[in-house]
């Protein structure tokens, strides 16, 4: 069961990070496309939970692939946190 | 703003556990560990799908009740012919009048000053507002003598309409505001002058 809620409670906690980012840019009006690859990464983790269950390898590997598609977001946005603060 | 910092850390342990399990090559007669399990009981797998079903279910009516309580009764303005500037309604206020309603709208009938106070409560929630110049005070809202005004579109004299509180000697009164006119009046007293009240606090905007 531990893959299963590692798998679902990161792709909750990222979805709803990014969700809330995306709210936000309703009022500014830009949407970053990162931030869209970044929330299918989320939901494929979701699947992933639920494969894990059933055949854990194929799940650890989607959620490789999900990972990665939100490191898209993640990364260029943790450069630039870092960037900021140096 | 621990939300961020918890999605990162989450996001690194998963990307090191997942590549683990993608990538390790376990031995036959390994025994699966909790760590690295090889799948989950029948019972975990049917406690997981009811668990699922029971959250999307209160999900799915939970959205469904919100959506009800958020819509709230449409209203009809009635301005003055010919009137250009700000309109102001007032909520709350002791001793005014009380809004009308006629045909499923309340009625809020702005007077040539282009304020109004009234006693009725502000509602919150989506609904379509509707505008309409009125030429006789003394014509009720459902007279024919009324013309429409849009709110959208390249024809639209309906701007900048903003709902909020303002604190007063009279403590905080509840107000909405938009402005009556064509597109440059209204950039141009935008850029001349300020609101009537500096200190507002917007709750809530509708187009």
């Amino acid at each position: 069961m531990l893959p299963f809620f590692l798998y679902l409670i990161t792709g909750v906690v990222t979805g709803f990070h990014v969700y809330a980012l995306l709210s936000f840019s309703v009022y500014t009006g830009a949407i970053n496309p990162l931030e869209l690859v970044s929330l299918l990464g989320s939901f494929c983790l979701l699947i992933a939970a639920y494969l894990s269950l059933f055949r854990p390898p194929a799940a650890g590997r989607l959620a490789l692939i999900a990972c990665l598609l939100m490191w898209c977001f993640y990364g260029p946005a943790i450069a630039n946190l870092v960037r900021a603060r140096l | 703003m621990i939300l961020p910092y918890l999605a990162i850390a989450l996001l690194i342990l998963v990307t090191a556990y997942s590549a683990v399990v993608s990538f390790r090559r376990a031995p036959e007669a390994a025994a699966t560990s909790w760590i690295l399990p090889d799948g989950a009981r029948r019972s975990a797998r049917i406690f997981v799908g009811i668990a699922t079903v029971v959250i999307v279910i209160g999900m799915v009516a939970w959205l469904s009740i919100s959506a009800r309580n958020a819509s709230r009764r449409s209203l009809r303005f009635l301005i003055p012919e010919g009137y250009s500037g700000w309109v102001r309604v007032e909520f709350e206020i002791s001793g005014a009048p009380a809004l009308t309603s006629e045909g499923g709208q309340t009625v809020v009938k702005i007077p040539p000053t282009g304020r109004l106070m009234t006693s009725s409560p502000e509602q919150y929630g989506w609904a379509r507002d509707s505008y309409y110049f009125y030429s006789s005070p003394g014509l009720s809202s459902s007279s024919a003598g009324l013309r429409l005004i849009l709110d959208s579109g390249p024809e639209r004299l309906i701007w900048g309409k903003i709902n909020g509180e303002a604190a007063g000697s009279q403590g905080i009164r509840k107000y909405e505001e938009f402005f009556v006119g064509t597109e440059q009046l209204y950039k141009d007293q935008a850029n001349s002058v300020k609101a009537p009240d500096t200190d507002k606090h917007p709750a809530r905007t509708t187009p």
